[in-house]
């Protein structure tokens, strides 16, 4: 197995002899190292969560932030390269807007994360195009449904629902926490409220934070 | 063979001897990326496309992890590959199949968007800047002229009408189970069509299912809707089955 990539590695147009696109690969190895980002489904809402690396004492507090809006019922976390996650809510926000235009209803969950992961997979696939390392958590309300959804698009372009996802640096000890919290049943007097996530997601953050690996 | 140049393993050129390298290796990420089997059955008057439900991580929604999907009412396809240029490979085939619509004012016959989508994955194969979509297309759906069709389409750009086909991880193993069945299969009506396509999977992948392991979808009949079977009605065929077992 190639699997250092050696060559074929050099473009998103290139698949290795073993059927692997390594620069999607690589482009997720980027969001691997990154702050970490969380979410959580619970019973009357979604709460998202990014942990927030202090490079630099001299920055303002509330400045460069991680959690965008992309419309008055959708929200993003991103994590991996902010400045590509940058880009990917822009999309994001032209979607919901044009949707809005065109059809008069606030864009549907499922339909705002598809958008994203069509718009995050078109990269992964010319060679003159690099992927985005950055992986988005979308939170977001269906008004038809009265239900809120969490969705995570990876930088190969895959968007998947989720009741708890993690990306970035704590992601494997806060999916171990997650899953303690028992959020694949649905039932309603047995999940958690969003009061009760945010305090479970500090929590998890709390615990898996590094102090000295403060870095973007 | 050792005299291949690297260019060739990397864009879609030619080989000295003649091999597409990107295209055969889009091919290996086809059926090995996602590790599932889907098989694909044509009936008398009905097809079917049948393959297993992975739920990759317990905190995942399932609604959101799906291979079956309609592209017309009447059409359907099963999408196997990475998981993002099967989302590409539907939302092209609807939008070609909403755009036949459009323009001739009846809906897409199977075969011509089976072409549709092959004759777009091809062009993939001959330009640099854009490499294949590794994804295999099983297409379902009941023609009114030609009764009911299943189509498979490849990365590279081939469309075949099948009576039967598989595609993934255990491609190989599902073409010799259904190999044997492939002259009765011209007589099953949709349960002997469905339980078929059930049992090759179960019989390839050595084991058995419950309702909520597997995906199965149905079209039946000229006009017929592309359907995707309940757990609970798939659960029934699965007792069928395990019933003939033992009797």
């Amino acid at each position: 197995m190639a699997s250092s990539g050696s060559g074929y590695d050099l473009s998103s147009s290139t698949f290795s002899p073993d059927g692997r696109i390594f620069q999607v690969e690589y482009a997720a190895k980027a969001v691997e190292n990154a702050g970490s980002a969380l979410g959580l489904k619970c019973r009357d809402g979604v709460v998202l969560c990014v942990e927030k690396p202090i490079p630099n004492k001299m920055l303002l507090p509330n400045s460069s932030r991680r959690i965008h809006t992309v419309d008055t019922h959708s929200g993003v976390a991103v994590t991996g390269f902010v400045s590509d996650g940058r880009q990917v809510i822009n999309r994001a926000r032209e979607e919901a807007a044009n949707y809005f235009e065109t059809y008069g209803s606030k864009i549907p969950p499922t339909v705002l994360a598809d958008r994203m992961g069509s718009y995050v997979h078109y990269f992964t696939l010319h060679g003159s195009l690099r992927p985005f390392g950055a992986t988005s958590l979308l939170a977001s309300y269906d008004p038809e449904t009265n239900d809120a959804s969490l969705h995570m698009i990876e930088p190969s372009g895959v968007s998947h629902s989720y009741f708890g996802c993690a990306a970035g640096k704590g992601r494997q000890p806060a999916k171990t926490e997650m899953e303690k919290l028992a959020l694949h049943k649905p039932a309603a007097e047995e999940n958690i409220t969003v009061r009760e996530g945010i305090r479970q997601l500090a929590r998890m953050v709390h615990a898996f934070h590094d102090d000295g690996k403060d870095k973007p | 063979m050792s005299r291949d140049s690297n260019y060739d393993h990397h864009i879609s050129i030619f080989s000295p001897q003649g091999r597409l390298y990107q295209m055969e290796y889009a091919f290996k990420a086809a059926s090995s990326s996602s590790g599932l089997t889907g098989v694909a059955v044509r009936g008398a008057d009905s097809c079917v496309v049948v393959t297993q439900k992975k739920v990759p991580d317990r905190l995942m929604d399932p609604t959101s992890v799906s291979h079956v999907h309609s592209i017309t009412s009447k059409i359907g396809v099963l999408v196997t590959g990475l998981s993002a240029d099967c989302r590409a490979q539907v939302q092209r085939a609807r939008y070609e199949a909403n755009d036949f619509r459009f323009k001739y004012g009846y809906d897409i016959p199977v075969h011509v968007l089976a072409k549709r989508i092959a004759d777009i994955a091809q062009v993939y194969t001959q330009s640099a800047s854009m490499r294949p979509l590794a994804t295999v297309c099983l297409l379902i759906g009941v023609d009114d002229e030609r009764g009911p069709q299943v189509f498979k389409v490849d990365c590279a750009g081939h469309y075949l009408p099948f009576y039967a086909a598989a595609s993934g991880a255990k491609e190989q193993e599902a073409v010799n189970f259904l190999e044997k069945k492939v002259d009765d299969m011209k007589g099953y009506d949709l349960d002997q069509t469905v339980r078929a396509a059930i049992m090759c999977l179960g019989t390839v992948l050595g084991s058995d299912f419950r309702g909520n392991e597997i995906e199965v979808a149905t079209v039946q009949g000229t006009g017929g809707k592309f359907t995707v079977m309940s757990v609970s009605d798939i659960e029934g065929h699965l007792n069928a089955i395990a019933d003939d077992a033992d009797a």
